[in-house]
């Protein structure tokens, strides 16, 4: 290094502590301000319910986030990189489906393949076509929600399909237990550092970034914009089915409808965890924390007593406000972006 | 003398039957810093299109090497070595300093090495001379800090030719001297660089050879030393084209209309200037040294200090919308993207300012507006009269028309041009030109910013040169000549009447 640009960090350095009082609470605010709302709604819950902060109820609220985990970690990638995917809860009930038909016939192994490739198909059709095919994401993925919606119901005919009960280790993946911690969360776990390590160490999750960030310096650059498009909305399905797949083993059955009920928490998930460190955009850990913030809020209320409704109510406003503060930590000197 | 890096062998290009490069042949060396000259419309920016892909030839051909090798895209151009830093450089903003310049050419296959991707780019920092922290974000950085971190991407590539188009023109003095330093390196390492500026200091202070382009062809190419003002200018003026037969015959009434006092901007000494009623004052100069401060301060684009005065009456003009209520329209340059919505018709488009007038019971009345739009067509001879169809289906030229046409009727006190004809067809031009003396005839006052010189003559009654934020000259039209004013605008120095010394 030479010791002109170690010289021009110093001096940044010593902008930094030159600035006001004020604005360095901001900046600290701006980086751990999620998490502390996290930490202070945390220690408000447990002292108002003393079974709140058992290592019970932590268990359960991990073991209550799973699929939505999963599903808003495969979404953050599409975010990242510059479109929306709102066909993710169609996606977990129809691989849920799907897998719980096959398994008599082809064994769960097959099944659970067979599943996850169409999940893998479906996000790759919905690259495709918002790439190649110039459709907007939003229109695109809409579309492929309601197509969904026909074909879960046309395999279901309707009706729950059960899956055997002697199918014993497909069920130990969403019921099983490895002393204290569900095996399930343990999935999820292993699927959280897999997508950690894509998005902050592998090229794809650099180029994913870099497309959402400035999809022209990407093209300029030489970069497949297309491609790693595509990989978001393949990366986002196979994360939706992989919900899909322990959903089913979870409930010994797939339902013909219900994975909608997981696509907006998935979006308030990734917008609050675009808050979380500072960062401004979509990351993975960020998701992560955004689902377990939900969960734990919800399950906080639940102990003392709160309504279904107020939850809700109060759901959209934490999504409101975490979308606001994204808002004002990426102030941009003119707005006129309204999608 | 050895192959030339890059030999241009009649290179022509024709836009739907109109030549804009009619055989340009010309070689570029290996390590050499080449400038490149021209008036507006010489063909400057459609060679460098060529050169980077973005247009194909219409015949001619492109030897790299001494071998013919075909450019139909910008990725062909990359893959060729072939790069040019336009004045946006396009970053992505959230990464670091550090992965922009490695962006896409990344050390390793599969994973990203964060430590080696700042160690490389450190690297090549050190070695073009940029001292900026590799951990920066992109978004934080200036203009000019985008423009080197462009560079710098461009250098680790190793790419062989690399076109810098009006580089600092958004630059300090400072700053130019850093790419200064930086080309300098880039040509020690055997890069060759295609410098296009209206700056001649510049050219004469770091180019080994410079072409003149004019009308479509070379008009001359100089070695370094023999490349100076009279000479340069001499071989960028068009006669062929220099009659118009469009002339200002003096239309300026007493009354003043707008008047500046002590404006002023970060990249603008105080001004103090009046326009009169019927006034057309032409700003030129090179591109960013401070005459597009004035279309930005007037059209509620940039924060200024000192006063703006419509009528006698001070106006504080902070965004677009204060600027139409004093009575200032401002026709951008970029009008698709600008002034124009190019899906809604051409009847939407220039009745859009009227709505409140053709409007009965707070309904837009349908007739009315069709009958308004088709009266600005046949007003302004728009071609093909079509008000029913997309904007976008129009050429250049009628575009630039119905951006007039919509403030046609809200009769603005000021009307503002930047490069009025900039992409119009040679047909439309005098049209326009007759639109813009006929608003000054009707008592409006009028700036027309430009750096066609031919324009402003054709124009203008009054003339103002800016160089680096301060007015150079404010000379009557009649005090000025072609070749004269030429030589202002690429030098703060000249003489309004020079061409007179170097009749050859």
């Amino acid at each position: 290094m030479s010791t002109s640009s170690t010289g021009a960090v110093t001096k940044a350095r010593k902008d930094i502590q030159a600035e006001s009082g004020a604005s360095a609470i901001l900046s600290f605010l701006r980086h751990w301000g999620t998490i502390l709302v996290i930490i202070l709604f945390g220690v408000f819950f447990s002292l108002m319910s003393p079974y709140f902060g058992t290592v019970s109820n932590f268990n359960n609220i991990l073991f209550s986030m799973i699929v939505s985990a999963l599903l808003s970690m495969g979404l953050t990638y599409v975010v990242a990189a510059g479109s929306f995917d709102l066909s993710i809860g169609a996606v977990v009930t129809t691989t849920s489906i799907i897998t719980a038909l096959l398994i008599p016939s082809i064994g769960w192994i097959a099944a659970t393949a067979v599943g996850l490739g169409a999940a893998c198909l479906i996000g790759a059709v919905n690259g495709v076509l918002v790439t190649y095919g110039r459709l907007s994401g939003i229109v695109t993925t809409l579309g492929v929600m309601f197509l969904l919606g026909g074909v879960n119901t046309y395999l279901s005919g309707g009706y729950q399909i059960p899956v055997d009960y002697n199918e014993a280790v497909f069920r130990f993946l969403g019921q099983g237990r490895v002393g204290p911690i569900a095996f399930p969360v343990i999935i999820l776990a292993a699927v959280f550092v897999c997508g950690y390590i894509l998005s902050t160490r592998s090229k794809a999750g650099h180029y994913i970034g870099a497309v959402g960030d400035n999809p022209m310096a990407a093209y300029y650059s030489g970069i497949s914009v297309y491609r790693w498009v595509i990989v978001s909305f393949v990366l986002s399905a196979l994360f939706s089915g992989i919900g899909g797949v322990l959903l089913t083993s979870i409930s010994s059955s797939a339902q013909p409808v219900g994975g909608q009920g997981y696509l907006l928490e998935a979006f308030a998930a990734v917008f609050l965890g675009a808050t979380i460190l500072g960062k401004g955009k979509p990351h993975v850990l960020g998701t992560l924390l955004g689902v377990f913030f939900l969960y734990m809020v919800s399950s906080g209320m639940n102990m003392i007593g709160i309504s279904f409704a107020t939850r809700q109510l109060f759901n959209g406003f934490v999504l409101l406000a975490a979308v606001g503060a994204n808002a004002a930590l990426n102030r941009e000197e003119i707005h006129l972006k309204f999608i | 003398m050895a192959t030339p890096l890059i030999e241009l062998k009649d290179l022509a290009k024709d836009f739907a039957g109109i030549q804009v490069l009619k055989g340009i042949s010309l070689s570029f060396e290996r390590g050499e810093v080449h400038g490149l000259l021209g008036e507006n419309g010489a063909g400057k920016s459609t060679l460098i299109k060529i050169l980077t892909g973005v247009y194909s030839p219409s015949s001619g051909e492109i030897l790299l090497d001494g071998k013919p090798i075909h450019v139909h895209r910008p990725v062909d151009a990359h893959s060729h070595g072939l790069g040019a830093v336009y004045q946006d450089s396009e970053l992505a903003g959230s990464m670091t300093v550090a992965e922009n310049i490695l962006l896409g050419n990344e050390p390793s296959r599969v994973w990203i090495n964060r430590r080696k991707i700042r160690q490389e780019a450190a690297e090549i920092m050190r070695q073009i001379g940029l001292d900026l922290d590799p951990d920066r974000k992109a978004s934080t950085l200036t203009a000019a800090q985008m423009q080197m971190v462009t560079l710098a991407t461009l250098f680790h590539r190793r790419y062989k030719l690399i076109i810098l188009d009006e580089p600092t023109a958004r630059l300090s003095a400072s700053e130019s001297e850093l790419l200064f330093k930086m080309i300098a390196t880039f040509k020690q390492s055997g890069i060759t660089i295609v410098y296009i500026s209206h700056r001649l200091h510049e050219v004469k202070l770091l180019c080994d050879r410079a072409t003149i382009l004019r009308d479509g062809r070379v008009s001359g190419t100089l070695e370094r030393g023999k490349i100076d003002e009279d000479v340069v200018t001499q071989l960028m003026v068009n006669r062929s084209s220099a009659d118009l037969q469009i002339e200002n015959r003096g239309l300026r009434q007493e009354k003043v209309v707008l008047e500046l006092k002590s404006l002023s901007t970060s990249r603008l000494a105080p001004l103090s200037l009046t326009v009169r009623a019927g006034e057309i004052l032409g700003v030129t100069g090179p591109l960013g040294a401070g005459m597009e401060q004035i279309e930005k301060c007037l059209g509620g684009l940039s924060v200024y200090d000192g006063e703006i005065v419509v009528d006698g009456a001070v106006k504080v003009i902070r965004k677009p919308g204060d600027a139409l209520k004093a009575g200032i329209a401002l026709i951008p340059e970029e009008r698709r993207k600008q002034a124009l919505f190019p899906s809604l018709s051409m009847a939407e488009n220039v009745s859009l300012p009227a709505l409140s007038k053709l409007t009965q019971f707070g309904l837009v009345h349908g007739a009315a507006k069709r009958n308004y739009a088709q009266g600005i067509i046949e007003r302004l001879a728009i071609y093909p009269n079509a008000p029913d169809r997309p904007i976008r289906y129009f050429s250049g030229g009628n575009q630039q028309k119905a951006v007039i046409g919509k403030w046609l009727e809200r009769k603005a006190k000021v009307y503002v041009f930047v490069e009025p004809t900039s992409g119009v067809d040679v047909g439309a031009i005098r049209q326009i030109y007759e639109i813009i003396l006929k608003m000054a005839e009707s008592g409006a006052a009028v700036i027309v910013i430009s750096t066609s010189v031919k324009e402003l003559l054709a124009l203008c009654e009054t003339i103002m040169v800016v160089h680096d934020g301060t007015v150079s000259a404010h000379v009557p039209r009649s005090a000025v000549d072609r070749d004269g004013l030429l030589a202002m605008t690429i030098s703060k120095d000249a003489q309004p009447k020079a061409g007179m010394a170097i009749s050859a």
